[in-house]
């Protein structure tokens, strides 16, 4: 795929691929398996039954950055975590997106003034896709924003050509 | 044993350097020179009707004349404890940005303590002489400074990581380009306490909790009721059918 890449012209069919694609994408989200902080908790309660994530196919947490699609980045990254957060994002294949769960992954929380230690945000760090904001989020929130990505990869293009803004290609390959 | 009686096995005990008890406090405490510091602990833990097992905390408090140590210890045997401070004066005069006081380590008589005061050397800057692994526990090795201490001044980043409100994401850098645009170097001779930020001027309880607040909120409400639906009275809907 990677050669057809964004090459084929923008019409019916090609788009029809995608759209087959994207659905199969966004319908199995695998997150990694990964925790940072306090809001790692709800997310863990997000995984297990009363809640149950994987109806929404996100619920197969892998052990590894190469077999998952999505880094949930649960709780505060301080400056020693910001290295393993950015090591962890760039092992992981393409495509791969960005949940930041928690108001101190959207943006320091309560250690935005005083933070001696903390990112500011893992926007900082890493290129994020969807912001879940709360202290911590509740369950849906965090549902709403799997729902939200999923939303996010069913438009993108996997074949047809589709411009894309200077912003998202240095994001992507910088 | 309560406070009174353990303080008065310390001051009969021998060691020099034990000072009174505090009782006004909630947590009644016992001052000691830092030379007396080891002994007392010891004796503390070994004595029969004292044993103090257990050091549950070392902490420390800056004060403006002084870095204030503070153990606490507890003993599970008789169900008591009891609170000891340290207090290590401040230099006359001059800055103080590289000031490290000095204590002797409590490790030798409880080995828990070496974490607690790793701990203390990380955040505050707290030597500990004697103490077998005297590294930072928490921050990075190569951290500089100590970040509860009064003085310290907030790093822009760290290792490359941007730690900055304003800082500019990693991977929307063009290659050269700086974090943030370079900010003035901390002006000699800031005074170490920065004063109390400016109160608010939003009268306290504006959202009800006070009488005041309360009519001051009706005020803005009705207010702002009249402006929405203006010539059909205070509110839009009340009044109809």
């Amino acid at each position: 795929m990677g050669v057809l890449n964004n090459s084929l012209p923008d019409i019916a069919p090609v788009r029809g691929v995608d759209a087959a694609i994207n659905w199969g994408r966004g319908s199995s989200i695998w997150p990694m398996t990964f925790g940072i902080a306090c809001c790692a908790i709800e997310m863990m309660a997000v995984y297990a039954a009363t809640f149950d994530l994987d109806r929404f196919g996100a619920g197969v947490p892998r052990a590894t950055p190469r077999q998952s699609d999505l880094i949930i980045v649960p709780g505060t990254v301080n400056a020693k975590m910001a290295v393993r957060v950015k090591r962890l994002y760039d092992q992981m294949a393409e495509p791969r997106y960005v949940l930041a769960m928690g108001a101190c992954v959207c943006g320091g929380g309560p250690y935005v003034k005083w933070g001696y230690n903390t990112v500011k945000g893992v926007h900082k760090v890493i290129p994020v896709d969807i912001f879940v904001p709360g202290c911590p989020p509740r369950p849906e929130a965090l549902m709403d924003g799997i729902l939200k990505l999923k939303e996010k990869i069913s438009r993108e293009a996997v074949f047809a050509r589709r411009e894309r803004s200077a912003r998202e290609m240095d994001a992507r390959y910088g | 044993m309560n406070e009174q009686g353990l303080h008065g096995r310390l001051a009969s005990s021998g060691i020099a350097g034990i000072g009174a008890l505090d009782s006004s406090a909630r947590d009644p405490f016992v001052v000691l020179e830092s030379a007396a510091l080891v002994p007392a602990l010891t004796f503390l833990r070994d004595q029969p009707d004292t044993r103090m097992e257990v050091l549950h905390n070392v902490t420390a408090v800056e004060r403006p004349d002084a870095m204030e140590l503070v153990y606490h210890l507890c003993s599970l045997t008789h169900h008591h404890s009891l609170t000891l401070k340290v207090k290590v004066p401040r230099p006359e005069g001059g800055n103080h940005d590289n000031w490290r006081p000095e204590v002797p380590s409590v490790a030798g008589v409880y080995s828990a303590a070496i974490w607690h005061e790793r701990e203390q050397w990380d955040l505050l800057g707290v030597r500990f002489a004697g103490n077998p692994d005297h590294r930072r526990i928490l921050l990075p090795e190569e951290w500089i400074g100590h970040p509860l201490r009064k003085d310290y001044v907030y790093p822009t980043d760290h290792g490359g990581i941007p730690l900055e409100l304003d800082a500019v994401p990693l991977y929307e850098r063009r290659p050269g380009q700086p974090s943030q645009p370079p900010k003035p170097p901390r002006p000699a001779g800031t005074p170490l306490f920065q004063p109390p930020a400016a109160l608010s001027k939003r009268p306290v309880g504006a959202g009800g909790t006070t009488d005041e607040g309360r009519k001051q909120a009706e005020a803005l409400e009705k207010d702002r009721l009249a402006r929405r639906a203006p010539g059909t009275g205070a509110g839009g809907t009340e009044g109809k059918p």
